[in-house]
């Protein structure tokens, strides 16, 4: 009953978690990924991007680049508009722009272990193995697996122009240049010195240091494990090495499809030819 | 007016405390939760009316408690939810939700949703009785006419998600008309629930169109689906498939299959017209090729 009363008073006075019950204006844009996908890299470039005169860190990410759910409903209606936010949402109707930032799902695995482990969602002897499972079932997160998320914004948004579809192993091969589609897709004339220094500014050094400056002033960090560091290891195909053979294989088998149109290359030899779509086998490009 | 919109306000706050407010997309889910979603105007009321006589036989289903039986996270309040035996079986008509744990998806042929949907709209005197079909259709594609997104957006985030998950059932809107015991059974052996033959065939009976449209001139306010709608249109019309074909000028079918055909022609909905060949190609995007996720 207490807590009831809290909430209606937070309530009145807008200071209510805003959850999923926010308002979405039509010229919202929306960074959204699966999460352990790129999303904080690219709020701190986006950041940088849009606030060169900014020192953008883990302490103010939150305001310049609001996560939505976790703040109260009278601060999102107090920012600047056109607004930019980042969302883990699957396919939400409200969101008219969308940048969907996308990874290949046997290296999200290994982050998501890392992360849930540093916060302590999972206990420590859990296994890669044993979490693989779950993360396949999408009982990992509450944002649904990673095939449910990505095939719910590509099925329904995909070629739509106001859906841009950004790879993180893309981002990470050619930062300034992805920023650039990023930027041009905002509506956000930028010079080659402004995208770079943007890219700078959010590297994984960088982002590392801040990290450890930091680290209680975010709740993405705060009161987890600091001995594992948020920023890992920033690459791709790090699963190569950390995940085991039948594990990959697992992962593949589930998602096929979907991983072949997004131009993540198979392992496993012997996927039954059903589960792979013929352009694929015929080599169409992307 | 600002006077106005603190006091509103203050109500808002204090429903809140009371637990009388709707939770609307904050409801609390439950891990044995079952959701009848669909896309507005595709047999979700009718199923709604199957489900909670199969579920409440001592209690029949009437436009005046359904809120209660199978509730609505924007039309039934809080506290009812809270106070709802358990399994319980939410309507629903939002897009994919990885929170919902069991789903009953209902899907109708989007050239019978839209003229379902055009005459809804006029009984609840959201568009003029003389506005042209034509300018519906253009609305009802580009997912303007609710705030469920378009049809096509809507059913394929299920499909794409969820076909062939164990927790996801796809019942097609025309099957259910042609054979409810049949699809009813469906349902029962994916709920898990012990139904008898006979039951399902009361259900059936207490959910028939005719004693719907009985229930509706008696209780016509009784629902916030038709309260203070024009009286002359009804809420339960045809109840039926196929009424495009007469209904449906033949530029506005072409239309919509040239929009969603490769969705239809999933979803086993025969094509009348040409499908224009930069139709999204779902395949070639990883979706329905037919691997259970």
């Amino acid at each position: 009953m207490l807590g009831q009363i809290k909430y209606a008073v937070k309530y009145v006075l807008g200071l209510d978690r805003a959850g999923n019950s926010y308002t979405v204006y039509p010229d919202d844009t929306f960074l959204v990924s699966y999460p352990k996908s790129g999303n904080t890299w690219v709020r701190f470039l986006l950041a940088n991007l849009i606030y060169p005169n900014e020192s953008v860190g883990f302490s103010n990410i939150n305001s310049l680049l609001p996560a939505p759910g976790v703040l109260s409903k009278r601060f999102l209606k107090s920012l600047p508009r056109p607004r930019i936010m980042k969302s883990h949402e699957p396919f939400d109707v409200r969101f008219r722009k969308v940048i969907y930032l996308v990874r290949d799902p046997r290296d999200v695995a290994v982050s998501e272990y890392h992360f849930d482990q540093k916060k302590r969602y999972i206990e420590p002897d859990v296994t890669l193995e044993q979490f693989v499972k779950r993360f396949i079932a999408g009982e990992t997160s509450s944002y649904g697996s990673w095939w449910e998320h990505a095939a719910s914004w590509i099925a329904a948004r995909h070629g739509n122009p106001a859906f841009l579809l950004v790879r993180y192993e893309d981002l990470l091969a050619d930062a300034v240049g992805e920023t650039a589609k990023i930027a041009e897709f905002l509506g956000i004339a930028a010079s080659r010195e402004r995208l770079q220094a943007a890219v700078e500014r959010s590297s994984a050094d960088r982002m590392r240091k801040l990290e450890k400056q930091q680290a209680d002033e975010w709740t993405g960090t705060k009161n987890t494990r600091q001995e594992i560091p948020f920023v890992r290891a920033a690459k791709s195909g790090g699963w190569k090495e950390s995940l085991p053979a039948h594990c990959v294989e697992e992962i593949e088998i589930a998602w096929a499809p979907l991983m072949n149109f997004l131009g993540y290359q198979l392992q496993t030899q012997e996927l039954d030819s059903k589960t792979i779509p013929a352009w694929v086998r015929t080599g169409q490009p992307l | 007016m600002a006077r106005i919109g603190v006091k509103k306000h203050l109500i808002a706050g204090f429903k809140r405390g009371l637990g009388l407010h709707t939770p609307g997309k904050s409801l609390l889910i439950q891990p044995d939760d079952i959701f009848l979603v669909s896309f507005p105007k595709s047999g979700n009321t009718w199923t709604r009316f199957l489900l909670a006589n199969l579920r409440f036989p001592d209690e029949p289903a009437t436009w005046a408690n359904i809120d209660r039986l199978i509730p609505d996270p924007t039309g039934t309040t809080k506290r009812e939810f809270d106070r709802m035996p358990r399994p319980r079986i939410i309507k629903s008509h939002e897009c994919f939700d990885p929170r919902y744990p069991r789903v009953i998806n209902i899907v109708r042929d989007p050239r019978d949703v839209v003229v379902s949907q055009y005459h809804y709209h006029r009984k609840i005197k959201k568009i003029a009785d003389d506005s042209p079909i034509e300018t519906f259709v253009k609305r009802f594609l580009a997912g303007e006419t609710c705030p469920h997104g378009s049809w096509g957006q809507n059913v394929v985030t299920w499909l794409a998600t969820s076909e062939g998950s164990p927790c996801y059932l796809m019942l097609r809107y025309e099957d259910m008309i042609a054979d409810t015991p049949r699809e009813l059974r469906k349902v029962v052996s994916f709920l898990g629930f012990n139904t008898t033959e006979k039951q399902i065939a009361q259900a059936v009976e207490r959910s028939s169109a005719e004693r719907m449209r009985k229930m509706e001139k008696e209780q016509p306010d009784k629902h916030g689906l038709m309260k203070g709608s024009r009286k002359d249109l009804n809420f339960v019309r045809a109840a039926g498939s196929g009424g495009w074909r007469k209904d449906l000028p033949m530029p506005m079918v072409e239309k919509i299959e040239a929009a969603w055909g490769p969705i239809m022609r999933h979803l086993g909905y025969e094509l009348v017209t040409q499908v224009p060949s930069e139709a999204r190609d779902y395949e070639a995007l990883g979706i329905f090729t037919g691997t259970p996720h």
